[in-house]
């Protein structure tokens, strides 16, 4: 055992088992914890995005390299403050719009080719299909599924007859998915306990590797 | 004046956005990369908005000695010593940001933070999730063959648990992961061209 | 009050007590249970491994520390077999808080297999506008980084030189632990460069990626910390690291943990049905 001799690690020691102290109950110590938490990030984000964005991407070409075209990015950047000015809190509104219909522009033909074609390529042709049997049935399976649960999502029309077998089938799909979802959902959080046990076992007590 | 102009930029930067997918020719092209650069530089500015709200939200709880107020300093001061240590210092390796606020404060606050959800997920597996419908059975079964699977125990217990769970994954859950997948994209679509046609205005906010 | 009764009133204390006690234990004294690889892990490997010597390998860094313990080991384990085929690594990442982790390996990596940093491995640092990232990275790299992580112009790194664009980049994996991640690099970077793309994901968000396995959009997937810990095997088991392998000593507990939770269901389900069935 060669507990740790660092300040800094101490430090994080103490405030992983402040967060851990929620376990028993809610109490000052956590919510000193949580509150520095919010703080540090915000604070941490500003520093980043000033060095790997803002720094790089305007001041150096606007000032610097006196690239003119780029004081209308800073002029729509600078707008989002109006956003704390009650006077002109409306100009907020011009950079959002610039960029809300800049990226739906781009959204629609990628989403489309990505999530609607391919995934509809690969629910009608699976590759070597008819080489095997088990191929053949588990992409007949996937077909039905995807039909199905699909379908079971189709409220414009109530669930009877043909539609609820159909439904009914989907929900079956459904729920095997949900069902694997939580599987590993249980296997990341033991994931990020287990991950900070061994921080504490090996960087603040030294009994592991 | 207030809500045209954004829309009107809303739908003449979608529309070119669009199109400019379909056409390779160079101006098309040119625009592309130079609104790429411009949109970059905007987006970082959106920090604003999020840092200007948690920061008035701080302050006005201060000010009105609401419950709570102290932890409010605790949060305030945290964010301008660590965006003052960031912008003075800068963020190289070695710098007090870096070993110190990241490596030893947000790390173990931001990892903690999530590694405390496994106790309530054991107390919550035990206390909540009952096979009380054919449904619920369906899912609580997927569930085991997943979690059992997918470690090393599973398949010390039957060999044959780690392709069953593959299998689920890959069949069924595949189908109706595929479904969501295609309920997401239609509905981003959807979204964006309500956007882009100024039929969804929640953006603009209150006001005139 | 009956013990079944009594059992579902158990205090949540005790729950975690349990469960702490057996997460613990194997971490202490490991139980040997071995690790092995399933086929979409391989299919990472193999890809990484079919990368020729010289050329490039993209890592989006998509995560924060809260991800770390997952995702971090993933993030290593790509870098070791990159540096052990003397394929060159590049950088970059679509989550804030995660610039400091892609740094952390940057910085710890490189010297165990004697790389240098601009010539074998570049970290580009992270940028806002995730759409617009991918989106201009695949026309230029040099107009969406104009300078590296750590400041340096990217025309001074001699790595830089022959990566210009996506194109340029047979393989990337995303290790991403959510939006932005590996989806947003198949709609803007495969879409409309045809970049090739393998992803690291969080255990919570694996399932969700198996229809992009199916249609052959993701080419593997490492899901969790059980995928890294595959990863890490496949490394050792081809000579290419003899490092310490994290994700591999965490599945005893892994394993143990798992049990803990299925005999919780259980045994919460045969007392809440043992319960109802007395009272009716």
């Amino acid at each position: 055992m060669h507990i740790s001799t660092d300040i800094w690690t101490w430090l994080a020691v103490i405030l992983t088992f402040g967060i851990f102290s929620f376990l028993w109950k809610d109490n000052p110590f956590y919510k000193f914890c949580e509150h520095l938490f919010v703080g540090v990030s915000v604070g941490y984000t500003i520093a980043l995005t000033w060095y790997n964005s803002v720094y790089p991407d305007l001041i150096t070409p606007l000032f610097r390299q006196g690239k003119p075209l780029y004081i209308i990015p800073f002029v729509l950047g600078l707008f989002y403050f109006a956003r704390f000015i009650p006077q002109v809190s409306w100009l907020v509104r011009i950079p959002m719009g610039f960029v809300l219909g800049w990226a739906s522009g781009v959204a629609i033909p990628a989403f489309f080719q990505t999530n609607i074609i391919k995934q509809i390529q690969g629910t009608l042709l699976t590759p070597g299909i008819f080489s095997r049997w088990d191929v053949f049935l588990w992409a007949l399976i996937s077909f039905v599924g995807v039909i199905c649960s699909v379908l079971y999502f189709f409220f414009s029309r109530e669930h009877k007859g043909a539609l609820k077998v159909a439904a009914d089938t989907g929900i079956v799909f459904l729920m095997i998915g949900f069902g694997a979802s939580f599987g590993y959902t249980v296997m990341a959080r033991m994931s990020l306990l287990i991950g900070r046990f061994q921080f504490l076992l090996r960087d603040w007590l030294g009994v592991i590797k | 004046m207030r809500r045209s102009i954004p829309l009107a930029i809303c739908l003449i930067m979608g529309i070119v956005m669009m199109v400019q997918f379909f056409v390779p020719h160079p101006i098309s092209v040119g625009f592309y990369d130079l609104t790429t650069k411009w949109i970059r530089i905007v987006s970082a500015f959106a920090l604003v908005l999020g840092v200007g709200s948690l920061a008035l939200y701080h302050l006005d709880r201060l000010q009105r000695r609401r419950a709570g107020w102290v932890y409010s300093i605790v949060t305030l001061v945290a964010l301008v010593v660590t965006a003052v240590i960031g912008l003075v210092w800068g963020v190289k390796p070695g710098s007090p940001l870096q070993e110190v606020i990241f490596k030893n404060m947000l790390v173990p606050l931001n990892a903690s933070m999530f590694a405390i959800l496994a106790f309530y997920m054991a107390s919550a597996a035990y206390r909540a999730f009952r096979a009380r419908t054919k449904e619920a059975a369906l899912l609580l079964i997927a569930a085991f063959i997943v979690m059992l699977g997918m470690v090393p125990v599973g398949a010390a217990i039957w060999g044959k648990l780690p392709e069953v769970a593959e299998w689920i994954l890959s069949v069924p859950n595949m189908a109706a992961k595929r479904a969501i997948v295609f309920g997401v994209a239609l509905g981003a679509i959807a979204t964006s061209l309500k956007v882009i046609l100024g039929i969804e205005r929640g953006w603009l906010g209150g006001g005139k | 009050m009956n013990i079944w009764e009594r059992l579902l009133k158990i205090d949540r204390k005790i729950i975690f007590v349990v469960m702490a006690v057996l997460v613990l234990f194997p971490l202490l004294k490991p139980l040997g249970l071995g690790v092995s690889s399933g086929p979409r892990a391989k299919a990472v490997f193999d890809a990484v491994d079919a990368i020729p010597p010289g050329k490039t390998l993209l890592i989006s860094v998509d995560f924060d520390p809260a991800s770390m313990p997952e995702l971090y080991p993933m993030l290593v384990a790509l870098m070791r077999h990159a540096f052990a085929r003397d394929v060159k690594v590049l950088l970059c990442g679509l989550w804030i808080t995660g610039a400091g982790l892609a740094d952390k390996a940057v910085t710890e990596i490189p010297p165990e297999y004697g790389k240098e940093y601009g010539k074998d491995v570049v970290y580009l640092g992270w940028k806002a506008g995730v759409d617009a990232v991918i989106l201009g990275m695949g026309e230029n790299i040099k107009n969406v980084f104009p300078v590296d992580y750590y400041g340096h112009p990217l025309d001074s790194l001699p790595m830089m030189q022959e990566v210009v664009r996506l194109r340029d980049i047979p393989f990337m994996v995303a290790i991403s632990a959510g939006t932005p991640g590996f989806g947003d690099w198949l709609l803007y970077g495969q879409s409309r460069y045809g970049l090739r793309v393998g992803a690291g994901v969080t255990a919570v968000s694996a399932a969700d990626a198996y229809p992009y396995l199916q249609t052959g959009q993701l080419t593997g997937l490492l899901a969790g910390m059980k995928g890294a810990a595959e990863y890490e095997v496949l490394l050792t088991r081809k000579g290419y690291s003899k490092a310490y392998m994290p994700a591999v000593a965490a599945m005893d507990s892994q394993s143990l943990a798992h049990l803990v939770i299925l005999i919780l269901v259980v045994l919460g389900n045969v007392a809440f049905f043992a319960t109802r069935m007395k009272r009716r």
